[in-house]
């Protein structure tokens, strides 16, 4: 049993399976139920956070698979990361670039995470104030000007490591073998990268609509 | 471009496998034609180095001269390729020489390339001819179009280039590196050599196999006789997820 199912391999599906599946699939969800951030506080608060939080059965379940997932995704990422030895100054490939970005993207998206986690939903949970209104408490993390960057820079990394995650997924798991076929998904997924981003950045606008 | 008088190399030496390396330099007077072998070829008969002191000579590695035998591949100027193929006519000045940083140093220039030889055992890069099969009947037949695809990945000459430019590849890592993986493409079209596929498969399926290739696709780029690296990695990604299912679901 051990032999035919390959904890290595195992590993290393279930790592690129977290990363699309629950992760990815959550991120794309969590940008589009914030971009409504645009219709107002009341909107949000009502429809998006108490709406769509009531339309969730078993919501603990999911976070806690969530943060399993993200866990593995996570600790089985530093593994590979170790493993490597990035070589883009003597290298100057397009591929090698984003070999280098895929982990530098890894670690500013595990702390945007974290970061983003404690001061929005275990926030939340300790404050009912904040729980109660939470547009007001996002509007008032973009009055600082560094917040916004920060938010950027993180949505942008994760909206990355995602698009171009999914590239190489279609690699290992052999989907697109030929260079030709490795162009055409290059294209799809740096337009999931601009589209994605573009609905994080809107989300950020909607909050604060004085800001751009 | 002004014809220089003279050619000026500077070259990473290193005594013995265990031997701190240094930097020496040596001048050669310019003839037009030469390419790196042919100029260590005359630094070998005038083993004097730039500040005048007789040296032992640079050792390094060649064999065919006409880039098919890959013994010869060394850093010129920091690119990994074959040093006979390499002309000197056309390179900036000073050239500089380095053995392969991804290899145990034998001597100067001359590396250790056995951990690649491990590797091509590892994944069974050969064809089996006492398979069990009555061996006197006519080969199989193998499709033109297949022919030359497979004729692209026989090229390869395990002269290093691609595990020199893979970030995967180093000397703390056990990956097989792209070259290893390329020949089980090749051997697992052979209708012969089929019958090995699935031990081939195994074989890269554990750790320093197909998984630890990151994908930065530099091999593809620097590779010497142009051998469609990725495409063999993208092809054995697509045969190893078939086989773990079948390993998971149809045993």
């Amino acid at each position: 049993m051990a032999d035919s199912l390959n904890a290595h391999f195992l590993s290393r599906k279930l790592h690129s399976l977290t990363g699309l599946v629950p992760v990815g699939g959550f991120l794309l969800f969590h940008l589009w139920e914030n971009s409504m951030a645009r219709k107002g506080e009341q909107f949000y608060n009502e429809h998006v956070v108490q709406g769509i939080g009531d339309l969730l059965n078993y919501k603990l379940a999911i976070e806690l698979c969530l943060g399993a997932a993200i866990l593995f995704h996570g600790v089985y990422g530093l593994v590979v990361w170790w493993q490597g030895r990035s070589n883009t100054r003597r290298f100057r490939y397009g591929g090698n670039l984003r070999y280098l970005l895929q982990r530098i993207t890894a670690f500013t998206t595990l702390a945007f995470i974290l970061w983003h986690v404690i001061t929005t939903r275990i926030a939340a949970g300790l404050d009912e104030a904040v729980e109660n209104n939470l547009f007001l408490h996002m509007q008032r993390i973009y009055e600082d000007p560094v917040n916004v960057v920060l938010y950027i820079v993180g949505i942008a990394g994760a909206t990355f490591h995602l698009a171009n995650g999914l590239w190489l997924l279609g690699i290992n798991w052999g989907l697109t073998t030929h260079p030709r076929a490795q162009k055409l998904s290059m294209w799809a997924c740096t337009a999931l990268f601009v589209v994605i981003t573009f609905l994080g950045v809107h989300a950020i606008w909607g909050f604060n609509q004085r800001l751009f | 471009m002004a014809t220089p008088q003279e050619f000026l190399f500077r070259i990473k030496r290193q005594d013995s496998p265990d031997t701190a390396p240094y930097w020496e330099q040596f001048r050669m007077p310019y003839a037009p034609g030469h390419n790196v072998v042919s100029a260590l070829m005359y630094l070998r008969e005038h083993p004097v180095n730039s500040a005048g002191n007789k040296v032992a000579p640079v050792v390094w590695e060649c064999n065919c001269m006409e880039e098919v035998c890959g013994a010869c591949a060394m850093l010129v100027n920091g690119v990994p390729r074959q040093a006979c193929a390499a002309l000197l006519d056309g390179l900036p000045q000073p050239i500089v020489l380095e053995p392969l940083s991804k290899f145990r140093v034998v001597r100067d220039l001359q590396i250790d390339r056995s951990r690649m030889f491990e590797a091509l055992k590892k994944v069974k890069a050969w064809i089996r001819l006492d398979h069990g099969g009555d061996i006197h009947r006519h080969a199989p037949l193998i499709s033109p179009d297949e022919q030359d695809a497979r004729y692209l990945f026989s090229r390869c000459m395990t002269c290093g280039c691609c595990m020199e430019a893979c970030p995967q590849f180093h000397q703390n890592s056990t990956f097989i590196g792209p070259a290893p993986l390329a020949q089980v493409r090749l051997h697992n079209s052979h209708p012969t050599g089929a019958y090995d596929k699935e031990e081939r498969l195994h074989a890269i399926m554990g750790e320093g196999g197909i998984t630890d290739c990151g994908n930065a696709q530099n091999c593809v780029q620097v590779c010497p006789k142009e051998i469609p690296l990725t495409t063999a990695i993208g092809e054995l990604g697509r045969q190893t997820t078939a086989q773990w299912l079948r390993d998971l679901f149809a045993r």
